[in-house]
């Protein structure tokens, strides 16, 4: 059992239970979960064991060795000779002279290759993890659902084509399953297609996945051209010559490997496109809102653990490529930001509980984008870290909400019910740990990781109160103090240059997007992500609040529905509830985590490992995370306690800006306006001609044979003396002709 | 017999005076034929073309002093004798189904979308009744004659 | 003695002569279809002046045949087609059905005529005798029988009246075309051979040198008996067998009909045939 062949079985159990439940799913009936689940169980142990191995690889300690395995499955394509790079761009094959050399040209090779490091084995154990108790849920929940085997295909179908994302060794394998991950999105969203608003929801969803797809494509070619390759790991030339990939140990060894500079910056621009429209990121977040129409299992898989994830995962992966163009980082960081605000803010005022969840998981994943923007090594652990707990948290919030909408017959208007914890207790208990965990209550695994993000923001927003870490109380010195050997914070301005124990000062000013990267625009970041994490508490526990507490209310729809959820649902909700509240104290205290990301070849660039700092816990930054939460809760407190949730709410208090947020700031009206009238008065005209036009061509091009055929018939007129003269002509036109030869 | 005599060869102009003429009869019977509605006159027609054929026949039979044409004249004329009795009697039983000589009365064979052709602007009869004068009558009128309804006056 | 001449005219006039040609056969056909009865207003004008274009189209075509041979002198062939000519298109163009019925006994007349002078005795003579005696009399028995009182309607308007005329003027045209070329020089290929030429010895290779017959002999109706009886004979009986099959057959066919009729005319009516 080598780990190579362990990591092809990954995805490749996932995919053969798809396959079965496709072929037979039918036949078993309501026993069709068994081999997506089963397929799922074997994929979440091997992955397991997959951990294991890769931590063990890296040594862990002060310094982990990068782990790096990668397995070449078979040659997809090749074309010899397919581009001449310039002699001097990292695209050159090494050890090549100037001139027309035959081996100057590269090829154009693909391999399916799966890769196995931290950052991956971490990734496959939260996919196949939360997959598994999703598709437990699912079993309680879609119970009665006649799609149900197709579900359950699609879900397994969902963990293979992520695990394959996440696992590829190659830029475009990266593209051709973020497109399969789209499209089981798609097929999910829509499971229940027969509902316009599914349907709706589903397109919508596919076609701005699309804008960033486009990014993503662009990006794509754009790296081929810089970089000659589009593999992450080296390979060998047939001559035996290394051929550097993107993300190789040999490129990310070399000082001047990445390009900067305005292809560098397009590049990471494109990626960023593509991350936001897979992650719903501004502007590219419409369609997370109106994917709720899919089943809340599928939800909570996908929008909140695993697809929306793809793209934090895509920058991390891509983080020397960032390090090189300080422009595209503080980019990053500002939509991230900026999305994560204006979703809290939408988020106060929704009264659907699902959608409270999304704009949720929005602003979270803006979070996210915000920490791996900062460009440093806490930054990315920090975003991965957050990554982990929120997929814990958010599924078992979805899971819960999925049990409420179970019990309520559908019903998820929060309005309409009310005081559900002595009806639901299980499942108010694990809502509320996950809104504990979402809230950023200590010591609850939100906590520690929000901390994480706000301590990068922070860095890079006062990089001299960093300085030395001395002046930092540490509460869990879990690392001596180093010695100055240690690498220590280096300022903004960095340039790719790596240089231990050197503060680097920008050789030149700042240009473009470059311009952005200043402590100003940083520490505005910080205090938006503040107000965030105070409007995240306050949201969260809103929905809390009128839901579980106040008079008990159920609407008419739940029947005799409404109790508690079976315990194939309630089983996961309690699963989940373990690691959403242990997993951030465990991992931040054992430094498991950041020790463990280390040892990701991406992470362990100079440009990254430079920005390396010993893990502190900061104590100012955690008295304002939860000061900020714990207002929050108050006034949703204040609000919703104990009230009926269908009485006045606080948002009557917002006054004009009430509107914007109710209309989720009229960017689907802008979009609507700006884009899809235009296009569809295009399609208008197309439709306008192709009937018109078209259309009565080829109506006339039939006509023709009848019209012929009614001035045909009009001969026959029964007539005889009219059929005899009709010979008569035609004999006289036979003797003309003849006539005429003689 | 003298091979040498030639009274019998006709001169050519004699020759293509005789097609000509047939030419002519010929080609009036046909348009006889196609235009004219009443049955019987399109007999008569027909008969024409005949007529035109048998001159036609003659002519040549003249021309090459031969007696073949006159013997398929004659053959044409029992033919044609033959034809005109067993036509008369059809176009009797024609006007006895539809009580009128009309060629146009039979039109089933038309395409069945087709509407049933009919006249328009039939033409009056050219010489209108004559009035005769009114005289004042003195003694008895005769009785009718039975036969003067059977006579008719225009034909 | 020809409508044709006999000598290869000039070639400049050609172009005239087809000119000629064209504008005979155009007025021909303009006045039969001025001639015959048609829908519209019926008066008498365009009747006179059908019948004045087709005595132009008589006379162009002769002219034309002048054009192309000499006006010939046998004045008695020349009357008698002319009488044959004109009650034939009389014939065609006469709305009463009865007074058609007597141009064409007229024109029997002058085929008649022609006959005889083509030099057909018997021939002339039977034309005489069966058609106008015995085909005529039946076409009048019927009429006597069918003709309503008067003209109907039928007899009033034509088929196609200007189609029909303008291809029977382009037949006309056609045939004298073709005739006429007979009258030029042709080629041995294309000449008729002639029984007179052969027997005067010109080579030619289509008619077996015969016997030579003496059309005009005083026993010439003899002789044409004996052609009859002789050469053809088989034909002859054939021809006799034929008209006591049309005979059986006319009666068979009035003596079924009459039975199926009385029941069919109760339900057919005038105007409403099938």
């Amino acid at each position: 059992m080598s780990p190579s062949f362990l990591l092809v079985l990954v995805p490749l159990l996932p995919l053969v239970a798809a396959i079965v439940t496709v072929l037979v799913g039918r036949r078993l009936g309501s026993r069709a979960h068994l081999p997506a689940v089963a397929g799922i169980a074997a994929a979440a142990v091997v992955a397991f064991v997959l951990l294991v191995i890769t931590a063990r690889n890296s040594g862990g300690g002060e310094h982990p060795r990068p782990v790096d395995m990668v397995t070449t499955l078979w040659q997809w394509a090749t074309v010899s000779d397919a581009y001449v790079p310039a002699a001097d761009s990292p695209a050159a094959v090494p050890g090549t002279a100037v001139g027309a050399d035959a081996h100057a040209a590269r090829s154009f090779s693909i391999a399916v290759a799966l890769r196995l490091d931290p950052l991956t084995a971490t990734m496959l154990m939260i996919i196949t993890g939360v997959g598994l108790l999703v598709a437990i849920y699912s079993i309680g929940y879609m119970h009665d659902d006649p799609g149900y085997p197709r579900f359950f295909a699609l879900v397994a179908m969902f963990v293979f084509s992520m695990s394959m994302l996440v696992a590829a060794s190659n830029f475009l394998l990266v593209y051709v399953f973020w497109e399969a991950v789209g499209a089981c999105s798609y097929l999910l969203i829509g499971f229940w297609f027969q509902k316009p608003e599914a349907a709706r929801a589903a397109k919508k969803a596919f076609l701005v996945n699309r804008v960033g797809d486009f990014g993503l494509a662009i990006g794509v070619f754009l790296l081929w051209l810089t970089y000659g390759t589009l593999d992450f790991h080296d390979t060998l030339s047939p001559d035996g010559t290394i051929l550097p990939g993107i993300l190789g140990q040999t490129r990310l060894a070399d000082v001047s490997g990445y390009v900067g500079g305005a292809v560098g910056t397009a590049i990471c621009l494109l990626l960023l496109l593509a991350a936001c429209g897979k992650s719903a990121q501004l502007p590219l977040h419409v369609w997370l809102p109106d994917a709720m129409e899919g089943p809340t299992p599928a939800s909570a898989l996908i929008h909140a653990a695993t697809m929306v994830t793809a793209g934090i995962y895509l920058i991390a992966r891509s983080a020397p490529l960032y390090m090189a163009c300080p422009g595209a980082l503080v980019t990053v960081s500002i939509v991230g930001t900026s999305t994560a605000l204006v979703a809290a803010l939408i988020g106060t005022v929704q009264n659907d509980l699902k959608r409270v969840l999304a704009y949720s998981t929005i602003s979270q994943l803006g979070f996210m984008f915000a920490s791996l923007g900062t460009g440093t090594l806490l930054g990315f652990t920090a975003a991965i870290f957050h990554l982990l707990t929120h997929a814990f948290f958010k599924a078992l919030l979805f899971l819960g909400a999925g049990s409420v909408m179970h019990s309520m017959g559908g019903v998820i208007d929060m309005r309409r019910f009310g005081g559900l914890r002595k009806l639901m207790p299980i499942t108010a208990a694990t809502f509320l740990i996950g809104s504990l965990a979402l809230a950023g209550v200590a010591p609850f695994a939100g906590f520690f990781s929000k901390d994480e993000i706000l301590a990068s923001l922070h860095h890079k927003g006062w990089p001299s109160a960093h300085g030395e870490h001395g002046e930092h109380h540490a509460f869990l010195p879990v690392l001596p103090e180093t010695a100055a050997a240690g690498p220590t914070l280096h300022d903004v301005g960095y340039r790719g240059v790596a240089d231990h124990g050197e503060h680097t000062i920008a050789a030149a000013d700042p240009v473009g997007l470059d311009a952005l990267d200043r402590p100003g625009v940083w520490q505005a970041l910080f205090w938006m992500a503040l107000v965030t994490a105070g409007l995240t508490a306050f949201y969260t526990f809103r929905a809390v609040f009128m839901t579980f507490t106040g008079p008990l209310r159920v609407p008419e729809e739940a029947g005799d529905h409404a109790h508690e959820s079976p315990r194939v649902m309630t089983l996961p909700l309690i699963i989940l509830a373990v690691p959403a509240t242990l997993a951030g104290f465990v991992l931040f205290t054992t430094e498991g985590l950041s020790r463990f990301l280390a040892a990701t070849p991406s992470f362990t660039a100079p440009a990254v490992t430079a920005t390396a700092a010993p893990a502190v816990f900061h104590w100012d930054l955690a008295l304002q995370g939860t000061l900020a939460a714990a207002l929050g809760i108050v006034i949703a407190a204040v609000g919703h306690l104990g009230r009926r949730s269908d009485g006045p709410q606080l948002e009557r208090w917002l006054g004009p800006v009430r509107p914007f947020f109710e209309n989720r700031m009229f960017i689907d009206q802008l979009y609507t306006a700006v884009i899809i009238k235009p296009v569809e008065a295009v399609a208008y005209l197309a439709a306008m001609f192709d009937r018109g036009i078209i259309d009565r061509l080829v109506r006339g091009v039939a006509r023709l044979p009848v019209s012929v055929g009614n001035l045909m018939r009009r001969l026959q007129s029964g007539l005889v003396q009219r059929y005899a003269l009709a010979g008569v002509v035609g004999v006289l036109a036979i003797i003309v002709l003849l006539a005429w030869r003689l | 017999m003298t091979p040498a005599v030639l009274l019998a060869a006709a001169p050519l102009p004699l020759l293509q005076n005789g097609l000509m003429v047939g030419a002519i009869l010929f080609s009036l019977g046909l348009v006889g034929i196609l235009t004219r509605r009443n049955l019987i006159v399109m007999f008569l027609s027909a008969e024409l073309m005949l007529q035109g054929i048998s001159v036609s026949l003659v002519a040549w039979s003249r021309y090459h002093g031969d007696f073949g044409g006159q013997v398929l004249v004659v053959f044409v004329l029992s033919v044609a004798a033959c034809e005109a009795a067993v036509a008369l009697v059809f176009v009797l039983q024609a006007f006895t189904r539809t009580g009128r000589l009309d060629s146009a009365a039979w039109q089933s064979l038309r395409e069945s979308t087709l509407a049933r052709s009919v006249d328009h602007e039939i033409p009056a009869i050219d010489s209108p009744l004559p009035v005769f004068p009114r005289l004042t009558p003195a003694g008895v009128s005769p009785e009718a004659d039975a036969d003067a309804a059977l006579q008719r006056e225009h034909v | 003695m020809s409508l044709f001449a006999q000598t290869e005219p000039a070639t400049g006039s050609w172009l005239s002569t087809g000119l000629l040609l064209a504008v005979a056969v155009t007025s021909l056909a303009a006045g039969l279809w001025l001639l015959l009865p048609k829908a519209g207003r019926d008066s008498r004008w365009p009747r006179r002046l059908g019948a004045a274009l087709g005595l132009l189209a008589l006379g162009l075509f002769v002219v034309t045949g002048q054009r192309l041979g000499n006006l010939g002198e046998e004045a008695v062939f020349l009357i008698v087609s002319l009488v044959a000519v004109v009650s034939a298109a009389a014939t065609i163009t006469c709305r009463s059905p009865v007074y058609a019925a007597i141009w064409f006994a007229l024109c029997l007349a002058g085929v008649s005529g022609v006959l005889l002078v083509l030099g057909a005795q018997f021939l002339g003579v039977a034309t005489i005798v069966v058609y106008a005696g015995a085909i005529l009399v039946m076409f009048l028995f019927v009429l006597m029988l069918a003709q309503p009182s008067g003209l109907a309607a039928s007899d009033r308007v034509t088929n196609e009246p200007l189609l029909s005329a303008v291809a029977g003027a382009v037949l006309l045209g056609l045939l004298s075309l073709s005739i006429g070329r007979l009258s030029a020089e042709d080629p041995a290929c294309c000449r008729p051979p002639s029984k007179a030429a052969a027997l005067a010895g010109e080579p030619t290779s289509l008619v077996p040198v015969d016997e030579a017959v003496d059309l005009l002999a005083a026993d010439q109706v003899a002789r044409l008996g004996g052609e009859l009886f002789g050469r053809h004979l088989v034909a002859v009986e054939a021809v006799g067998v034929l008209l006591l099959v049309a005979l059986i057959g006319a009666i068979a066919i009035v003596s079924h009909g009459l039975e199926g009729d009385q029941a069919e005319r109760s339900s057919l009516q005038e105007g409403g045939g099938p």
